[in-house]
């Protein structure tokens, strides 16, 4: 049974072979191998688009009255066109004390479940495109945006609407790769130490993303 | 198989790399292994049928203009962002032209290069839509991502997360929805939708202090909005929707919401 088995699949590769030697025609001595390059008609569905950007982002940021904490995040971003993208953030940062609660040693105002900052937002981005020149020869194309969004923030206890305002620096260190530069400013209302007021809290971060 | 092999022992690695016909066999194997992956390659080329397409440093249009590629030349499409095309040229040139240069080629069948995407007509042919809106629950400032599967040119359903937040207390929900648009064709054309859900409240902290407060409830939405396609894959969304909770207490709670906002389709 084996040795029929064997013998029909050496018989089919003996045909096979055969018909492909037949198929090729003699090499002409001096002709060009022209590459077999298949040309796929143009559409929307084979050309790879990349639109969507993503990373991660590092940074400072300063809460306000509860001093400055290292902060971690992820970034995501699509860009509709040249100019506009929309854009959405996360981000995790401790808060750290008071200056009363430094100076004093009393109570502390928040407990350290409290203290856990977190934040979301989700933003209008505006591009103005460039290149940025780090040496005659090492050029790269970069961005600076600003960047306007709206979310929310956990803090204190209590998930706050939050405004952001921000402004960033992209550099595209290749078509797929970016470094940014981001200053960015979350405004929420607190009443954290005692009279409610509009909070400022600036965040400084880095990230690097990739566009897929 | 080779570089499998070979990579299982640092041994093997060291006596191919000592033996210099090891090595010119494995140099070989490598360059037959890239050409034929290379030859493979199905390549998405044009040919410029109008006197010149001009050629940028980057994907907008203010970026300079590096080259031009001109009338009989073949470019080939690398990648897309957002309208424009990242192009080389047959003399190796890279840069980026924009869509309606693109429309200036023909392909290879000899067809006017035509993407449809980012136009009126494209639209009616989406499957998804997702975006976020921004607006006003029960006067609290609210926010709302969703994402719609388009079903038909009439029919959609899809599912939504809102987070409003009040001074006195928060709301999630999420709604799972069905959307039906009567004039799809239209440009700017009303809808009409019914969703299912859950609301969770939650009353701030420095009002409750047990913070056991939260309560969960039964959803149902009606809405009514309007949607306006424009530009590109781009849909600026109008909504009203009239939600009812359905409480525990002896009323149910009926709360209206209005929200702006906009999508992206593909």
């Amino acid at each position: 049974m084996e040795v029929r088995f064997r013998s029909i699949f050496l018989v089919v590769l003996a045909l096979l072979n055969s018909s492909s030697l037949i198929a090729q025609e003699p090499v002409k001595a001096g002709t060009l191998i022209e590459p077999k390059v298949t040309r796929q008609d143009i559409n929307e569905a084979n050309i790879d688009s990349e639109n969507f950007e993503l990373g991660l982002l590092v940074g400072v940021i300063s809460i306000e009255d509860f001093s400055s904490s290292p902060l971690f995040g992820l970034r995501a971003a699509y860009h509709i066109n040249e100019d506009f993208f929309i854009e959405a953030t996360y981000g995790q940062a401790e808060a750290g004390e008071t200056s009363f609660e430094v100076l004093s040693g009393g109570a502390p105002f928040l407990t350290e479940e409290e203290r856990d900052y977190s934040f979301y937002n989700v933003s209008f981005g505006y591009n103005l495109n460039g290149e940025t020149f780090f040496t005659d020869n090492l050029v790269f194309n970069s961005a600076t945006y600003f960047t306007l969004g709206a979310g929310s923030t956990d803090f204190g206890g209590d998930e706050r609407f939050t405004v952001s305002l921000g402004a960033g620096y992209r550099l595209l260190l290749t078509d797929y790769m970016a470094l940014h530069f981001t200053l960015r400013d979350h405004l929420f209302n607190s009443e954290l130490i005692g009279k409610e007021k509009t909070t400022h809290n600036i965040e400084y971060g880095f990230s690097a993303t990739f566009f897929f | 198989m080779l570089c499998l092999r070979l990579k299982s022992g640092g041994h093997k690695v060291k006596m191919a790399f000592q033996n210099p016909f090891n090595f010119r066999f494995l140099l070989l194997v490598c360059m037959w292994l890239c050409t034929t992956s290379a030859l493979s390659e199905e390549l998405i080329q044009a040919k410029v049928v109008e006197p010149y397409v001009e050629i940028h440093s980057g994907p907008a249009g203010g970026y300079p203009v590096i080259h031009v590629a001109a009338k009989g030349e073949w470019i080939t499409v690398l990648k897309r962002r957002t309208s424009w095309f990242k192009i080389i040229t047959a003399d190796e040139i890279q840069g980026w032209i924009k869509q309606d240069d693109l429309h200036l080629t023909e392909s290879s069948q000899g067809q006017p290069v035509k993407l449809f995407d980012g136009s009126f007509a494209s639209f009616s042919e989406r499957d998804i839509e997702f975006g976020m809106l921004g607006g006003s629950f029960e006067g609290t400032p609210s926010l709302t991502i969703f994402a719609d599967w388009v079903a038909t040119e009439n029919i959609s359903a899809g599912v939504s997360v809102t987070q409003a937040l009040g001074d006195l207390s928060e709301s999630q929900y999420f709604l799972v929805k069905a959307q039906h648009t009567t004039f799809p064709e239209w440009r700017l054309s009303p809808y009409i939708s019914l969703g299912v859900g859950q609301i969770r409240t939650q009353p701030k902290a420095n009002l409750v202090q047990s913070g056991d407060e939260a309560r969960t409830s039964d959803l149902y939405a009606v809405g009514l909005g309007v949607r306006y396609y424009l530009a590109k894959n781009f849909l600026v969304k109008l909504e009203y929707n009239n939600l009812q909770a359905l409480t525990s207490r002896d009323e149910n709670e009926e709360i209206e919401e209005w929200k702006l906002g906009f999508a992206v389709y593909f």
